[in-house]
């Protein structure tokens, strides 16, 4: 076999050679004008089937020698239909290139392959890498956010190298809504290791007809990203991509000086009937800004250099990419270095393999726990040092550590990682329609991440004994081998594609880590457990995995491009469930009409693109605990015991398992309009979704009398989220002036259906301050709802506390709540819903233009209706802690307010779950401005440059928002714990400078 | 060398077409041939199953230790634990800053509602260890070979602990659910409350096992010190029958362990409560704790109720109250023994306790506190006396008193006496009690053990079943004690609403 692969190529070669001297050498000249005749600069030129080519200068010509006068060349550029055309022999040639039509003709990346736009029948919605790359971040997933339809994205912090919390039409789950990511045909959890500069598009999959293919793992939204590839160019292009920038907390929180939360400290031990603390408060002045402490100007960078080229037989794409950012919190820091190779190579005409990998490593240091709330908590009284320069104390009056020794000694915890993700695969094209294609995904990565905590002794409240290290080490490994079979065939008035395939994987993860304590040196090189004292030590190590095998199908039918269908199915096996229910299957279809192909509206030109699209499938969710239907021993359950007080090992099933669990099932209808105005200058797309989660596992609470640690998991909750999704876009160009204008906008409506068990009338969820609980997830009402007291005023006088219902223990200038009930007093059946933590509007518009090299673009996005529970402001159970400036408007004698309270520290009512502690969480914010100039090519070409961009950029430069934190942005995984502020890292303002040059 | 075959461009299109078809078949094939019935049968890693657990003596050996593992849990003897016992009762105040652990006040001032976390807590870590027991008690029996006498001692001591476990629910909370078993799911939600008379039963019947199956303490190895004993089952059952008022059954039960030969008073009072006092002959059960540099062998009993801020780093919760202060007989050393005042050397000698201005009745409970040790406050070393032998000896004297006995009464009430009075030379100090009519004895008796055992957490199940709970707590200033109300604590809401309204309320709540 190799042989005759060598002779076949050596024929092929000397084919070639004779090619070549059998024909002169041919030259064409040539010039390349868009619709209105203008040049077009900077356009690819390309002998078909080689990498002989060139580019278009600033007039919009070129000249090219070719090997002969009948070859056909191909005109590619950005925003227009790429363009072949034979030379045929002529020596002048004026080729225009239309643009809008590819819209039409695009390709889109659909699971398991791609799509002509047109044909699309599900919901899809495409962003390319430009717009991920507006904003300054580590994070592609906060890159998402305002960008589409249906998606809302809410960063987890700004806590560099943090990601974001993504929902894809609203929150379907109590267990893991996440969507599922899918990079370049790897299935990860996350998509945050990417380097935004590597990326060509990202696909969000949203209805159950795009996500189908995805089976058990689809029902939550799919995220497609696709990374950069090798294109045949005459010459490799070379890019450098760069940025520096600085970071800045975009806004503090405004808290009480010294003054002040002296005066409110003094009325707080008043109210109480404690001495006051404070004899002259005003002599105290402004005091201690923690959170001047805390928060520093931070840099951020990325400097990114790709090389991308390819011929016949080999495509590439090489990258290299480096990121730092340090945290606006001080210590805090993250850095990433990526690698990338994505190369295909064609053994033969019928086989190519390729493979897209990447390696990386981060590094990074984490803040000292707790400090963004000890910023907010401790004494403005107390110096950060004393004029002896010892720290000062900040727990005189609570347990509020002094931030600024806790940068001194609690700033050690570091992160290190390197992970290996990608897939090799290979084509075989066994037919002319019928093509073979097997990938092998894989991720492996490990983790390393390293805490030292010197002794100190700051105060009584605030010391460490004891040096201490803790060391862990984290393993991960994942594979994925798919095989495709796919069968394209076309005939008169009829297209077909059909997809078939095998897949299995499996996931494998590990943990290992130990702490000792007494360390023999403070300095970083004893940071190692031997150098710890061994009678301190402790380890753990623990190790789950997961395995799936799946069957997947897909057909794709076209008639006349006007009448489009998609079935898809998938049969997933998961060893997450028992082994009564491991099997399910997975199905989707759906239909499209593309009216503007109909004859009565082949006359008209208002319309350029008119179609309707229709799906219904079912999908799944496997995203819960890992052992929840097997009961298994909770180990070290050790007593102790004898003369010499010896622990012992103890043992035994704490937790009910169950085994009959199976994935949830999302059913989801969708109905979809695409409209194309005026050659696509303006296009819409809408789309209604009604989207029902059955069979949600969650924790079903039973008595605790039966014993069990912690509740058994059962399929059992029912959910709804129900929509619509608005993407609206307008692209002119006057001259050499274009412009474009959007707007994003999505409503969701979330709602609990069922719980499904008649004892089960609430999920309650939501730890606040005082062992009290701030969200309730009820039949009829959104996920994770807040529900407590709502305020009716201040109770002013003692005749209030006798006209007004109360609970009893109530004192003039206390919160009044509303008896909603009417019964006449206050008690816990008073409470009620206040409000949700989920948005009912996501929506995002942005605008920007080009004329004479300049480029500028802006961005907003925002989210309304939302609320945010400020649970850091209730959380006063440490003592005597500081004020937000709302205290400052307390009630301190009658008339003096209705609204906020008379100072205490806790209890009943003012610090019950209430109204107030609950904010608007709407805003508006200007999440990107961007401002770039590209030099004319008359002074960059000199150099080799064929293209330099500079250019300044703004990162949250604005938020509008009446929320009183840091920012509108608090969120959790946890569906029921969601929108509560309990101290969260700023997001920051970013200001950068860049250059984008290719040569 | 091979001659090359006349190829011609059929054959080799076939050719080349088998290959491929074979190479597909590969890809395709692979994947099922992994594919057999276990490929997505995947095991837990690292962890035990119940499907695999119970087959060895180790494993009965470990469920039992499971289930004392839990003495040492917070929702059993820590934060509610001291709420629900001394806070509630006239021995002592909620303590620490006003405004900390506020719910709290609400035991200390009856202002509880059936929402409330602290019987809630209760109910949960005392039925999970109820759960352990059970798992424990069902299944050590099948497992296949183990020592006979092991099987039926452990067996012995899981009842010990069940018993002791429903004994406190059932003083806090009267009827309850009982499950002597771990229940299936349809059982769940279908449990309601047993009566007091029919919980009574099943904790006597557990410690009648329990006696039969448990060697004596001193008939235990050195290395199982602090398993449960015979002596700690007829300790445990006199203090069960004294509740329910079987004074002839207390009696019997008391004199077993008094004359059994195993137990005497230990000649300190104050050292009983450090560390030297530890597992003392006058040690009948206590839950053993260590600090160890680990961690995990300490509890949260000694911390939530060592001296606040310096130098203890303590929470300073559960502080003795001023009532108490006053229950001493003039010169009695055991007060001094009870309380840590501010200004006081600690019994270690370590330093002085410095007063806290935000702390309102500053004085702390000394037989809780403990030096300080490695790892942190949470790992408390100090072991948990849950039954002294000065108890039982109290028990056979009310018991004795009760059944016509009163000589034979103040001959264990004077031994408490005696000891507590120590080298004392002082005629006047704490004389022997000589009185024997039967109400004015109970009176010395009660009050005996109220100083005697003091913030030992007696106090409040020792009021309710005297029957004077009302009485004393109204006297002490609780003005918001109702009586029959607040004599039980209620079922928590959760559960009665779980059950669907099968569980009932306790009165007036």
């Amino acid at each position: 076999m190799a042989n005759r692969i060598h002779l076949r190529l050596a024929a092929t070669l000397l084919f070639l050679a004779l090619g070549c001297s059998a024909f002169a050498q041919f030259t064409v000249k040539g010039v390349v004008l868009d619709e209105a005749h203008d040049p077009l600069i900077g356009v690819n030129i390309l002998v078909k089937n080689s990498t002989n080519g060139t580019v278009t200068d600033l007039d919009g010509k070129f000249e090219l020698t070719l090997p002969n006068p009948y070859v056909t060349l191909v005109f590619t550029y950005v925003g227009y239909s790429p363009q072949e055309v034979a030379v045929q022999g002529k020596e002048n040639m004026e080729v225009t290139l239309s643009e809008g039509s590819q819209l039409l003709n695009e390709v889109v990346v659909i699971g398991y392959g791609t799509q002509r736009k047109s044909d699309l029948t599900g919901s899809v919605s495409s962003i390319k890498s430009e717009e991920l790359q507006k904003v300054a971040t580590s994070s592609v997933t906060q890159a998402l956010q305002g960008k589409i339809a249906g998606v809302q994205v809410t960063a987890s912090s700004g806590r560099p190298g943090d990601g974001a919390v993504v929902r894809v039409r609203g929150v379907g789950t109590f267990n893991g809504a996440a969507p599922i990511y899918v990079v370049d045909g790897v299935i990860l959890d996350n998509m945050d290791f990417l380097n935004p500069n590597d990326i060509e598009s990202v696909e969000v999959l949203k209805d159950a007809s795009a996500a189908a293919i995805y089976g058990t793992r689809g029902a939550n939204g799919v995220i497609l990203v696709t990374t950069k590839k090798g294109q045949k160019r005459a010459s490799t292009q070379f890019s450098l991509n760069s940025y520096v920038g600085m970071q800045q907390v975009a806004k503090t929180i405004e808290l009480a000086n010294a003054t002040e939360y002296a005066t409110l400290a003094n009325e707080a031990a008043m109210n109480i009937g404690t001495p006051k603390p404070f004899a002259d408060p005003e002599a105290l002045g402004e005091g201690t800004d923690w959170q001047k402490v805390v928060f520093r100007d931070a840099a951020i960078r990325n400097y990114n250099l790709s090389a991308n080229g390819g011929n016949e037989k080999m495509l590439f794409n090489l990258s290299a990419d480096i990121f730092q950012q340090q945290g606006v919190v001080r210590s805090s820091y993250f850095n990433r270095y990526t690698f990338r190779a994505n190369n295909e190579y064609s053994l033969t005409q019928h086989i190519k393999i390729g493979h897209n990998v990447v390696y990386q490593f981060t590094d990074n240091n984490n803040e000292p726990g707790g400090i963004l709330f000890t910023s907010y908590t401790a004494d403005p009284t107390v110096p950060a040092r004393d004029t002896a320069g010892n720290f000062g104390n900040t727990s005189n009056r609570s347990n509020v550590s002094n931030p600024a020794a806790q940068l001194e000694y609690n700033d050690y915890n570091r992160g290190y990682a390197q992970q290996f993700i990608g897939n090799v695969y290979g084509n075989v094209y066994i037919l002319k329609n019928l093509t073979f294609r097997s990938t092998f995904n894989f991720s492996v990565g490990n983790s390393r991440g390293k805490s030292f905590t010197p002794e100190f002794y700051v105060n009584d409240k605030q010391f460490n004994p004891e040096s201490i290290l803790g060391v862990t080490l984290n393993r991960a490994r994942d594979w994925q081998w798919e095989n495709t079979l796919n069968y394209e065939k076309s005939w008169e008035n009829h297209r077909f594609t059909v997809l078939g395939g095998v897949t299995s994987q499996q996931r494998y993860f590990e943990n290992f880590g130990g702490s000792r304590r007494r360390l023999v040196g403070d300095a970083e090189e004893f940071y190692f457990l031997n150098a710890g004292d061994s009678e301190t030590q402790t380890n753990f190590n623990g190790a789950a995995e997961e395995k799936y095998y799946s069957y997947l199908f897909r057909l794709n039918y076209v008639f006349k491009d006007r009448y489009l269908l998609t079935a898809s199915m998938r049969r997933d096996g998961s060893s997450k469930f028992g082994s009564e229910r491991r099997f399910g299957n997975f199905s989707s279809v759906a239909l499209a009409w593309r009216i503007i192909e109909e004859p009565f509206l082949k006359s008209q030109n208002v319309f350029s693109n008119l179609k309707m699209r229709l799906s219904w499938g079912i999908l799944g969710n496997d995203k819960i605990p890992y052992t929840a239907a097997i009961p298994t021993v909770t180990s070290n359950l050790n007593a102790v015991f004898g003369v010499a007080e010896n622990l012992l090992f103890g043992a035994t099933p704490t937790r009910l398992a169950n085994p009959r669990l199976q994935w949830e099932e999302t059913s989801t209808i969708d109905v979809g309009l695409d409209i194309g105005v005026l050659k696509n200058k303006l296009t819409l797309e809408i789309d209604y979704y009604l989207r029902k989660t059955d069979q949600i596992i969650l924790p079903v609470p039973i008595p605790d009398y039966v014993g069990s640690e912690g509740d058994p998991y059962v399929n059992a909750a029912d959910i709804e989220n129900k929509g619509l999704e608005l993407t609206l876009n307008w692209r002119e160009r006057l001259g050499k002036f274009s412009y474009n204008l959007g707007l994003i906008g999505s409503i969701n409506d979330n709602k609990v259906l069922s719980l499904g068990s008649d004892n089960n009338e609430a999920l309650i969820g939501g730890s606040v301050s005082g062992g009290a609980f701030a969200t309730r997830s009820e039949i009829g009402q959104p996920i994770g709802a807040f529900f407590g007291y709502k305020v009716a005023g201040i109770y002013q006088n003692e005749a209030d506390l006798v006209n007004f219902p109360t609970r009893g223990g109530e004192k003039p200038g206390d919160l009044r709540f509303v008896d909603t009930n009417d019964d006449g007093i206050i008690s816990t059946d008073d409470r009620v819903y206040l409000g949700s933590p989920i948005p009912n509007l996501v929506y995002g518009f942005n605008g920007g233009f080009e004329v004479a090299g300049i480029d500028f673009s802006i961005d907003f996005a925002g989210v309304k209706g939302n609320k945010i529970y400020n649970e850091k402001k209730m959380a006063r159970f440490f003592g005597v802690t500081n004020f937000e400036t709302s205290f400052l408007d307390r009630w301190n004698g009658e008339g003096t307010s209705d609204a906020e309270p008379r100072v205490t520290n806790g209890g009943y009512p003012n610090y019950a779950v209430s109204e107030r502690f609950l904010e608007d969480g709407s805003f508006l914010r200007l999440r990107s401005l961007t401002l770039g100039y590209t030099l004319p090519n008359s002074l960059v070409e000199k150099v080799k440059i064929t293209n330099f961009r500079l250019y300044v950029s703004a990162t949250n430069l604005i938020t509008w928002s009446d929320f009183s934190g840091y920012s509108p942005e608090v969120t959790s995984e946890n569906a029921i714990d969601n929108g509560i502020d309990r101290g969260v890292y700023p997001i920051s303002r970013v200001f950068t400078v860049g250059i984008n040059a290719n040569f | 060398m091979k001659t090359i075959p006349f190829i011609d461009k059929k054959n080799v299109n076939a050719m080349k077409k088998r290959a491929l078809l074979q190479l597909i078949a590969f890809g395709f094939l692979l994947v099922p041939i992994g594919c057999n019935k276990d490929w997505l049968e995947v095991k837990p890693q690292g962890e035990l199953t119940s499907a695999n657990f119970f087959q060895t003596e180790d494993h009965a050996i470990w469920a039992t230790n499971a289930v004392y593992s839990l003495l040492r849990d917070w929702n059993v003897h820590a934060f509610n634990y001291l709420g629900m016992t001394d806070m509630v009762s006239d021995d002592a105040d909620k303590g620490s800053l006003v405004n900390d652990a506020i719910f709290l006040a609400d035991l200390d001032n009856f202002t509880l509602d059936a929402g409330h976390q602290s019987p809630a807590g209760i109910w949960q870590g005392y039925y999970q260890a109820i759960y352990r027991a059970n798992v424990a008690i069902e299944n050590i029996p099948l497992v296949p070979e183990m020592n006979e006498t092991l099987r039926s001692r452990l067996q012995g001591e899981c009842k010990f602990l069940r018993a002791y476990y429903y004994f406190n629910m059932v003083r806090w909370f009267g009827d309850l659910p009982l499950v002597i078993r771990p229940l299936k799911p349809s059982e769940f939600y279908t449990q309601t409350r047993a009566t007091q008379q029919e919980v009574y039963a099943q904790i006597i019947q557990d410690l009648k096992d329990a006696i039969a199956s448990l060697p004596e303490k001193s008939q235990y190895a050195p290395a199982d010190l602090g398993r449960a004993t015979k002596g700690a089952a007829r300790g445990m059952l006199s203090k069960v029958y004294l509740t329910i008022q079987d004074f002839p059954n207390a009696e019997l039960y008391a004199l077993e362990v008094i004359n059994s030969g195993q137990y005497g008073l230990y000649p300190s009072y104050a050292k009983i409560f450090q560390s030297e006092g530890e597992h003392s002959s006058e040690s009948v059960f206590e839950v053993s704790c260590v600090a160890l540099d680990i961690g995990g062998g300490g509890s949260q009993y000694n911390q939530v109720q060592g001296v606040r801020g310096t130098p203890n780093l303590g929470w300073g919760f559960n502080l003795p109250s001023d009532n108490l202060m006053t229950a001493y007989e003039t010169g009695d050393p055991r007060r001094a023994a009870t309380v840590l005042e501010v200004g006081e050397v600690l019994p270690d000698g370590s330093a002085i306790v410095e007063d806290n201005p935000e702390m309102l009745n500053e004085r702390y409970n000394q037989k809780a506190w403990v030096p300080n040790h490695v790892g942190f406050q949470e790992n408390s070393p100090g072991n948990i006396r849950l039954l002294r032998y000065a108890d039982v000896l109290l028990i056979a004297a009310e018991a004795l008193n009760e059944n016509g006995k009163p000589q034979d009464a103040l001959v264990y009430l004077n031994q408490i006496r005696a000891r507590a009075k120590g080298s004392s030379a002082n005629p006047n100090l704490l004389p022997p009690v000589t009185v024997t009519d039967k109400d004015q004895l109970r009176q010395r008796i009660w009050r005996e053990r109220r100083v005697e055992l003091a913030m030992e957490q007696h106090r409040w199940f020792d009021l309710v079943r005297q029957g004077r709970a009302a009485d004393a707590l109204q006297a002490a200033g609780k003005l918001n004690f109702v009586r029959g109300k607040h004599e039980l604590f209620p079922v928590p809401q959760a559960e009665i609403d779980l059950s669907g309204g099968l569980l009932t309320q306790n009165p007036g709540y």
